[in-house]
């Protein structure tokens, strides 16, 4: 099932009815509230994939598409750009986003915790418009 | 337990089973006609399950592997890989190290928390040499290169100091050697050895014909009228399978640390820290079901408690101190040993005291800085400790430091040099202000041939558990990288190999 049916799907029975109003992120608690993903995942430039691929850059970037990482079917058939939007859904329960992907990763209920991993990942994409007006004005660490 | 009460506990039991939750026991008599028969059966993907599975099978049983995720593996695959073994391997030998049994046992016996189980340390020490030459023949690939490094190598090199071993008061109770092994490749880069292991043992099992079913829960043990654990109910694709295991069913699905209401019922140190880690199926099931059968658990507070303050290395050279602004650790322990010291030790309060040389001069995503200051005075103040004992300790510190000296904590030479360039700096090691991981060691009590024991020290006939499901070797402290996965891999293999003893009984 294409990503956007999904989420229109979650739109429509609700599902999405955490995100409004929008809950305003805070990046240093996101820092570590981003803690546990790193098990898997490195933010930070040049750093590159671990055992999920690496988020620098990822609110630029289409999903499943960075080379030199194995990425489920489920990933590599999607279409579509990361933005906070749709990176709040996928945290909100990986499994139902885009089922038979591979993160081991647990839903994230909270939504504000959500909030926060987004703005701390939202560092590390420097040109996204997103950084620009929500994010802290930080540079990404090197 | 009266049979009403179980068939209420049955029929409670049934409803979470169909709802995809494990569930209490079920009695034979009450689960309906077996589905499937097999000689052993593995609950979990990770590095205890795995050698488990090798080890039956080895034997000419048959084996399932049930893996409740898409995904196999474990946290073990997650993990950085690292096997503690030691007394003279292959690899320590080509790298220039002499090593021995005693030595090895030494470590772990003074490192480890007070009255550790020595049996099993002793079996562990015991079986080192052949159980490096175990993991060679399963394919599991070592860089033969020794790495200085204080943490993990991002290189290939697959040799280094995992533990405390060269620190006081370690380094005098037993014989310093890199015991470390880390699976690697030529030319490989970055933290894999997790993966390398796991790859390499799955490739293993599945060219001997073993089976790994995946989006496979087990769900409840079923167990005779004597006790006895005849096998499982399991939630296979969907549908809820009934599974004979006629020599033993080997628990090892990993520990608790993502079930947080069980870590603040049992581990409240390790609930504080903010950073759990893990895979994401390690929810404390296999301890559950256990539990239910009877199982006693041991030691369910411990587990690690690591802050990574290194590397760099230079900031070891600053200080750690307490609430009341003062030292009471080396810092140049092995972080989990240090990690222990503020979560259950220090109210889970810290702060790490670094001048303008020592500092870690970046923003790391670590630790945060909390206060800056001109003097260690202003600092101590900013920091709202007791008037004027920061400056004491850094007074005292120093004036030894100057002299390669520690009288207290007896740092080594390298990282001691005085706190005096300003500005100093102060970082935050609280537990849930730094990037503090944890993860559970506490689990069901074994036997040293992995049989679970009941309340009463008894085996349970037909159970076995193996890595974070049990409690094995790892205590709290921690007392170095490898001791986890060296103790569910080699622990692993003797369940296997005794719940596969059984089906010829």
């Amino acid at each position: 099932m294409k990503p956007f049916i999904v989420l229109s799907l979650m739109l429509a029975s609700g599902l999405l009815g955490a995100q409004t109003p929008a809950v305003v992120g805070d990046a240093e608690r996101g820092q570590l509230a981003f803690g546990s993903c790193r098990t898997c995942h490195y933010p930070e430039q040049g750093v590159g994939h671990h055992n999920g691929p690496g988020l620098w850059n990822i609110f630029a970037l289409k999903v499943g598409s960075q080379e030199g990482f194995a990425y489920s079917e489920a990933l590599r058939r999607a279409d579509f750009v990361w933005t906070p939007a749709l990176m709040d859904v996928w945290l909100a329960d990986p499994a139902k986003f885009l089922p038979g992907n591979t993160m081991m990763a647990l839903p994230i209920d909270d939504p504000q915790k959500r909030a926060d991993i987004i703005a701390y990942l939202l560092r590390f994409t420097p040109a996204s418009d997103e950084n620009d007006q929500g994010g802290d004005g930080k540079q990404a660490a090197d | 337990m009266q049979r009403r009460r179980f068939l209420q506990g049955a029929a409670t039991g049934s409803a979470l089973a169909l709802a995809g939750c494990t569930a209490p026991a079920i009695s034979e008599r009450d689960s309906g006609r077996w589905d499937q028969t097999v000689d052993v059966l593995v609950a979990g993907s990770g590095a205890a399950a795995t050698s488990a599975a090798i080890d039956a099978h080895r034997t000419g049983v048959s084996t399932l592997v049930l893996e409740k995720l898409t995904v196999i593996g474990g946290s073990s695959a997650m993990s950085g890989g690292v096997i503690y073994l030691g007394g003279g391997t292959p690899l320590q030998k080509v790298c220039g190290f002499e090593d021995s049994r005693q030595a090895m046992y030494d470590y772990i016996a003074n490192a480890s928390h007070l009255h550790p189980q020595l049996d099993k340390i002793a079996r562990y020490c015991d079986g080192s040499l052949e159980h490096f030459d175990w993991l060679v023949g399963n394919g599991v690939p070592f860089v033969p290169r020794f790495s200085n490094v204080r943490e993990m190598t991002f290189g290939d090199e697959s040799l280094y100091y995992s533990g405390s071993e060269k620190a006081w008061p370690y380094r005098d109770l037993a014989r310093p050697a890199p015991r470390g092994h880390v699976p690697s490749r030529e030319g490989l880069k970055g933290v894999n050895g997790g993966r390398v292991l796991m790859q390499a043992l799955h490739a293993s099992a599945r060219a001997q014909g073993i089976r790994f079913v995946t989006d496979a829960k087990v769900q409840r043990l079923v167990v005779g009228d004597d006790g006895a654990v005849l096998g499982v109910q399991a939630l296979i694709a969907g549908e809820l399978r009934r599974i004979r295991a006629r020599g033993g069913v080997v628990l090892a699905c990993g520990g608790f640390i993502h079930n947080r209401a069980m870590v603040r019922e049992h581990a409240p140190e390790l609930y504080d820290c903010s950073t759990p880690w893990a895979n994401m199926g390690d929810m404390g099931e296999g301890i559950q079901m256990g539990v239910s059968v009877g199982a006693g658990t041991l030691r369910m507070d411990q587990g690690f408690s690591i802050v990574p303050i290194y590397p760099p290395n230079q900031v070891v050279k600053g200080i750690v101190v307490n609430r009341s602004g003062q030292r009471f650790i080396n810092e140049d322990v092995y972080h989990a040993r240090l990690g222990d010291a503020i979560a259950y030790h220090e109210q889970g309060k810290a702060w790490l005291i670094c001048d303008a040389d020592s500092a870690y001069g970046y923003d790391d995503y670590r630790v945060k800085v909390v206060a800056q200051a001109d003097t260690v005075a202003e600092l101590g103040r900013a920091l709202k400790f007791p008037d004027a004992v920061l400056e004491q300790t850094v007074q005292y510190y120093n004036r030894f430091a100057a002299q390669k000296q520690d009288p207290m904590f007896h740092k080594q030479e390298e990282y001691l040099s005085p706190l005096q360039k300003a500005p100093f700096v102060a970082y935050d090691l609280s537990v849930d202000k730094a990037f503090f991981v944890a993860h559970t060691f506490g689990g069901l009590h074994t036997s040293v041939d992995t049989e679970v024991l009941n309340g009463f020290g008894e085996a349970i006939p037909g159970l076995y558990a193996a890595g974070r499901t049990s409690h094995g070797i790892p205590t709290s402290p921690y007392i170095g990288s490898g001791i986890s996965v060296g103790d569910s891999l080699f622990f692993g293999r003797v369940a296997g190999r005794h719940a596969a003893g059984r089906v010829a009984a």
